[in-house]
């Protein structure tokens, strides 16, 4: 293969896999917590109309990417509130939100903008002189815009207060032996609702990153699964910061792969190239899925015996 | 008691609350909203068999979805599995030439043989390599969304070749209108009976029984000498069939043809309708009804209201979290007397 | 009757046997005055009232249900008490979180362990730590107390192993180290050798025994007799949530602690002597392997016959509850063979469960809970849970509710079952007498094959002895039982032989009047 066509699909493949991927880091730790939630797709949603709304009216994307987060957040917490408060099922709560967020998202883009805005601040690839002249390291690992840099940085930082902090130890208590953890004074429910809320601000990130750093655009439902590809990812990850991003960039690959097959393979219908991620999110689930470590606590809400 | 009577009152007007602060942001009046809404639907023949038209997929499907759900299987993929039934459907029309009396239910079962079809491979994965079924049915469902963009701009597209849509189904395969003003067709029965028959089946059968009991405990199942897996498939089978069927019905009553996007929002509503069914086959009828009424009062809504139509979705979103809490409070109070 | 390790008593200080015979003269380390507690439908604890001092070994001696559970959740601010004080070294202790009681110098070892499976050691130890510390996991720090904790109790520790991996026993070190490790001055272990092997318990009572040279007071909450008199200085007996009796175990004898526990009298079950028939189960070398590859069952065959109960017995973990799911067909064995004669043409090879309630199995599962009913649902459905096969409630495919409604209300009736009609939700019965529906329904067609895992765990005197007698009437009328069981009373009390399963293996069976407590003790403890 050309070097050229190699480092533009090298780079096109991580550049969109982040989307899923800070989505698939936000629901790692909730789900390392013990809460799954599925309506991640919806909070991406919101969080591409948010980020967009905001790049608008603040003329600067980082608006966008605030505005995005804080509203990730607030339809996080509520839905903490059903899951953990109202010890609602999670599954069902989390499709609520899906349902939602695919509403909210439509409607207030109707009455705000209308239409695909022209043009959005955005976030651009970065130019680091010398060291994206490189050939095909390059564009691939140094052209990238800025939040995909931070995205890495956030997975690393994820990994290291997972493995070595007090935080890390909660969580991971709560999300295996919430009992336990209970025992030795950990607040569950708080833990739980915190990152919850992590993971949806980081849901809303994706999102952000989707309208404001990918596509540089808004159409409604734009998100088209990847919320739950980035579920996915998680299982595929095996719940590990590094993991679920090598498997977010793997789905990104299979998406810059599926356009270019489509110009070198030109017999297949270009619909059976669209289903390559998803095909092979469900293929990554069924190899996965015996092995996965999951946290033994998943899905099931806890209710402290302290004081009763 | 007043206390909870207070709670769910209050989580009631907050359903109804929650939209019409959406309308007021869209800028207009809340009251005129419901009014246009309830009036159109409810008070209109037009709207009316509008609301019964949507209601018929809906029930089809939400039956679907609440035999998986008994059984504890979150299938989401509702939507996937009517398209699967659809395209088969359709696929296999013309074959269906000819066959007087039999082309029709010929042709329904091939719906429930498609969507079944897509049942039985998330049953397959499950059993055999415990992959989740959410994630794998709504992968799913974007992998038929795919399937039928090419059919209809490929193998099954109308001979003239322009637009990207089916050829029409044989005239002996179309559901007849129960009233010639109206949309409203033959289906309405098919939908109806499967909801007795299911409501039957499900709360008399061993089957039926065996299903409650995995939904509950595979460990209990176990013990009782039923096999989970083999009800799992068999669950998935049946779901992912009504699914199928609910394609099929819906293409012989309304559309006559494949086209892009005529199954968009049922598999998330159906899921909406079965839950506040309570999962059971003889109320989904009625619920179906009520998220027909957000569908096409919606519909109204953006028409002479120009209120976007994604309200409609916010509408049902609350509602379900409305119907969570509500039953989160029953229990809660349940547990303390 | 002289307790057993008086030889451990040479290691505690003269000054903590001192302040144990002194009693009132100092001030004890932790006091419990008048402490009450209820929950919906019982007073769990009614006005306890004990005192520890400093270097004690303490015993809390009940039955299951006496109110040592509560009492000790009240002692490690799980739960707070409705009226009473806890005094700690004279002062009224906070005892509102766990975190409050491990800083007022509670330190709790329970009977689950709260360890995290997946979890290093390391970890574990950090979740333990009392003080917030700072935002890191300070290895180093752990590393070097738990060290120093295990030199002087003499154990071995490695820090970064899984503690999924370990042992049973090494796993209750792990989670004493964790408990000894905000130095409290109390420690309180719960039920600490239900899992452990002979040669263990002796390990962990010579810990204690260190421990209380130190000062630490200790409280060993059992309902073995044999571990309180081994272990313990003092004695507390609770029977009903209330202290039936207390004092120095030097000068108590054995027969004054039982009767302190179990109370009235209760008639012995009357047992006529039975001759076996033909053999309704043999199996022959069975083998079942873990999923770390070791052995759970190394071998085992042994026969069963109808007109008489052969018990079987062993430590916790040593394979008997997993050799009965392979015999019940609730889990296939990995070599060996089990044939079956039962009505009808004889079945060979390992069955489903399905095939062998068709022909006659009857399963009491050793989880109720988990295994043997749904709560949510009415009696009646419960009733008919086990009816699907062999189809006799459900022919062709339909239920026939009217029959198991009808058959569940004359079971109501005939084994006296407190419960307003057939329709209540299983939830709502007490569990004596969910188990005594499990029983009506398990023995209703009276099955040539009974296979009863634990039946009379948890229950009450009363309930007890009506389960056995309905075992033994079950065997009178000609069925075969296998009685899982870890209680030796209940082997003498109902089985005809007798075997043992220690690592795997199987020791007999032997006709009951052939062989000895002491020998079926000491087939227990054989060699791992």
């Amino acid at each position: 293969m050309e070097l050229a066509l190699l480092t533009g699909l090298l780079a096109a493949g991580l550049r969109l896999s982040m989307s899923i991927g800070i989505a698939a880091l936000g629901e790692a730790v909730a789900q390392r917590s013990g809460t799954i939630n599925v309506g991640i797709e919806g909070i991406m949603l919101v969080g591409a109309f948010l980020a967009a709304y905001g790049a608008l009216t603040t003329g600067s994307p980082w608006g966008g990417l605030a505005l995005a987060v804080l509203g990730g957040m607030v339809l996080a917490g509520i839905q903490a509130w059903f899951t953990i408060v109202l010890r609602t099922d999670q599954i069902v709560t989390g499709i609520a939100f899906v349902i939602l967020g695919l509403g909210l998202s439509g409607f207030l883009f109707r009455i705000s903008m209308g239409g695909a805005p022209s043009s959005l601040p955005a976030f651009r690839p970065l130019d680091l002189g010398p060291l994206t002249a490189l050939p095909l390291v390059g564009p691939v690992l140094f052209g990238q815009n800025i939040l995909f840099y931070l995205a890495l940085v956030a997975a690393f930082g994820i990994w290291f207060v997972m493995k070595r902090t007090r935080l890390g130890l909660a969580i991971r208590a709560c999300g295996e032996n919430p009992a336990a953890a209970d025992a030795a004074g950990i607040r569950v429910n708080r833990v739980r609702a915190g990152c919850t809320v992590f993971g949806g601000a980081m849901a809303a990130l994706g999102g952000a990153y989707l309208a404001i750093a990918q596509i540089n655009s808004f159409v409604e439902d734009m998100v088209v699964g990847r919320g739950f590809l980035a579920i996915a990812c998680v299982v595929f990850g095996r719940w590990h910061p590094i993991g679920v991003l090598l498997a977010a960039i793997t789905f990104g690959l299979a998406e810059a792969a599926q356009i270019r097959l489509q110009t070198w393979v030109p017999g297949v219908p270009y619909q059976f190239f669209l289903m390559l991620p998803y095909v092979l999110g469900i293929a990554a689930l069924a190899a996965m899925a015996r092995s996965a470590a999951l946290p033994k606590a998943l899905g099931r809400p806890f209710q402290s015996h302290r004081r009763r | 008691m007043s206390g909870l009577a207070l709670r769910q009152g209050a989580i009631l007007a907050l359903a109804l609350l929650v939209p019409s602060l959406f309308v007021m942001l869209a800028g207009k009046d809340p009251v005129a909203t419901w009014g246009v809404l309830l009036g159109y639907t409810l008070g209109s023949w037009d709207g009316f068999s509008d609301v019964l038209v949507r209601a018929i997929p809906l029930t089809l499907l939400g039956l679907g979805v609440a035999v998986a759900f008994r059984g504890g299987i979150f299938n989401i993929g509702g939507e996937g599995q009517l398209i699967a039934g659809a395209v088969l459907a359709v696929a296999a029309s013309p074959l269906l030439q000819g066959l007087g009396w039999f082309a029709l239910p010929l042709y329904l079962l091939a719906g429930m043989l498609g969507g079944a079809a897509a049942g039985g491979v998330v049953g397959w994965l499950r059993t055999r390599y415990s992959a989740n079924e959410i994630i794998v049915t709504i992968l799913m469902n974007y992998v038929f969304l795919q399937l039928l963009t090419w059919v209809i701009r490929g193998p099954l597209q109308e001979p003239m070749g322009f637009l990207p849509r089916s050829f029409v189904i044989g005239d002996g395969l179309k559901l007849g209108l129960l009233d010639a003003g109206s949309r409203l067709h033959a289906g309405l029965f098919v939908a109806v009976a499967a909801a007795v028959v299911l409501q039957v089946f499900l709360t008399r059968s061993a089957f039926g029984f065996g299903l409650d009991v995995i939904g509950r405990s595979a460990e209990v199942a176990r013990y009782a000498g039923i096999r989970p897996a083999r009800l799992v498939v068999l669950g998935l089978l049946l779901s992912g069939a009504l699914g199928g069927l609910a394609g099929a019905v819906e293409i012989a009553g309304v559309f006559h043809r494949l086209e892009d996007n005529f199954a968009a929002g049922l598999g998330l509503s159906a899921i909406a309708v079965a839950l506040m069914a309570g999962l059971r086959p003889a109320l989904i009828p009625f619920t179906a009804i009520l998220f027909g009424i957000f569908h096409v009062g919606s519909g109204a809504l953006q028409r002479q209201l120009s209120l976007p139509f994604p309200l409609v979705w916010i509408v049902q979103g609350v509602v379900i979290l409305a119907f969570l809490a509500a039953r989160a409070v029953q229990a809660q109070h349940g547990r303390r007397t | 009757m002289i307790c057993r390790p008086c030889a451990s008593r040479g290691l505690r200080s003269p000054d903590a046997a001192a302040n144990a015979r002194a009693g009132q003269l100092s001030t004890p380390l932790l006091a419990v005055d008048g402490v009450s507690r209820r929950f919906p439908g019982v007073l769990a604890n009614d006005e306890v009232s004990l005192t520890l001092q400093r270097g004690e070994v303490l015993g809390l001696l009940g039955e299951n249900g006496a109110g040592k559970s509560t009492l000790m959740n009240i002692l490690a601010g799980i739960v707070s008490p409705d009226a009473g004080e806890i005094r700690v070294d004279g002062r009224v202790a906070d005892l509102r979180t766990p975190r409050h009681a491990a800083a007022a110098g509670i330190g709790m070892v329970h009977q689950h362990f709260t360890l995290i499976g997946a979890m290093s050691v390391c970890d574990n130890l950090a979740l333990g730590e009392r003080r917030v510390g700072g935002f890191l996991v300070d290895r180093g720090a752990i590393a070097r107390r738990a060290a120093a904790l295990a030199r002087e109790l003499r154990i071995e520790l490695d820090l970064d192993a899984q503690v999924d991996a370990l042992s049973v026993g090494q796993q209750q070190q792990v989670e004493i180290v964790k408990a000894l490790s905000g130095d409290p001055a109390i420690l309180i272990l719960d039920e600490p050798t239900a899992v452990l092997a002979p040669e263990e318990r002796a390990g962990l009572f010579d810990l204690l025994a260190r421990l209380a040279a130190k000062g630490t007071g200790v409280v060993l909450i059992s309902h073995r007799l044999e571990d309180i008199m081994a272990c313990c200085d003092r004695v507390v007996v609770l029977r009903h949530g209330r202290v039936v009796g207390s004092g120095a175990v030097a000068g108590l004898a054995r027969d004054d602690l039982i009767r302190m526990v179990i109370g009235d009298e209760i008639v012995p079950v009357e047992r006529a002597p039975a001759v076996p028939g033909e053999a309704v189960l043999s199996v022959q070398d069975l083998v079942l392997h873990r999923a770390n590859g070791t052995p759970a069952i190394d071998g085992a065959s042994f026969t069963v016959h109808r007109h008489e109960i052969v018990a079987l017995c062993g430590v916790e973990g040593n394979g008997q509850s997993e050799l009965v799911q392979i015999v019940a067909g609730m889990q296939s064995p990995d070599g060996g063979t089990i044939d079956y004669r039962l009505r009808g043409s004889p079945l060979i090879g390992p069955q489903g469960v399905a095939t062998l309630r068709q022909h006659g199995v009857a399963h009491i599962a050793e989880d109720r809970l988990r295994h043997a009913v749904l709560g949510d649902l009415s009696l009646a459905d419960n009733w008919l849970l086990t009816a699907l096969f062999p189809r006799a409630l459900a022919p062709h495919g339909w239920l026939d509710r009217a029959e198991a409604a009808r058959q569940c209300t004359a079971a109501l009736r005939q084994f006296d079952i407190k419960a307003r009609d057939a329709m209540v939700p299983l939830a709502h019965l007490s569990g004596g007498n969910q188990q005594k529906l499990v029983l009506a329904r398990e023995l209703h067609d009276e099955p040539p094959l009974v296979i009863a895992a634990h039946p009379t765990r948890g229950l009450d005197a009363r309930t007890i002895a009506f389960v056995q007698g309905q075992l033994l009437q079950a065997r009178d009328r000609g069925a075969g039982v296998l009685l899982l069981t870890a209680d030796l009373d209940e082997v003498w009390a109902l089985a005809d032989r007798v075997m043992v399963m220690s690592a795997g293996r199987l020791h007999g069976p032997v006709p009951v009047g052939s062989t000895s407590r002491h020998q079926v003790g000491h087939w227990m403890t054989g060699p791992r």
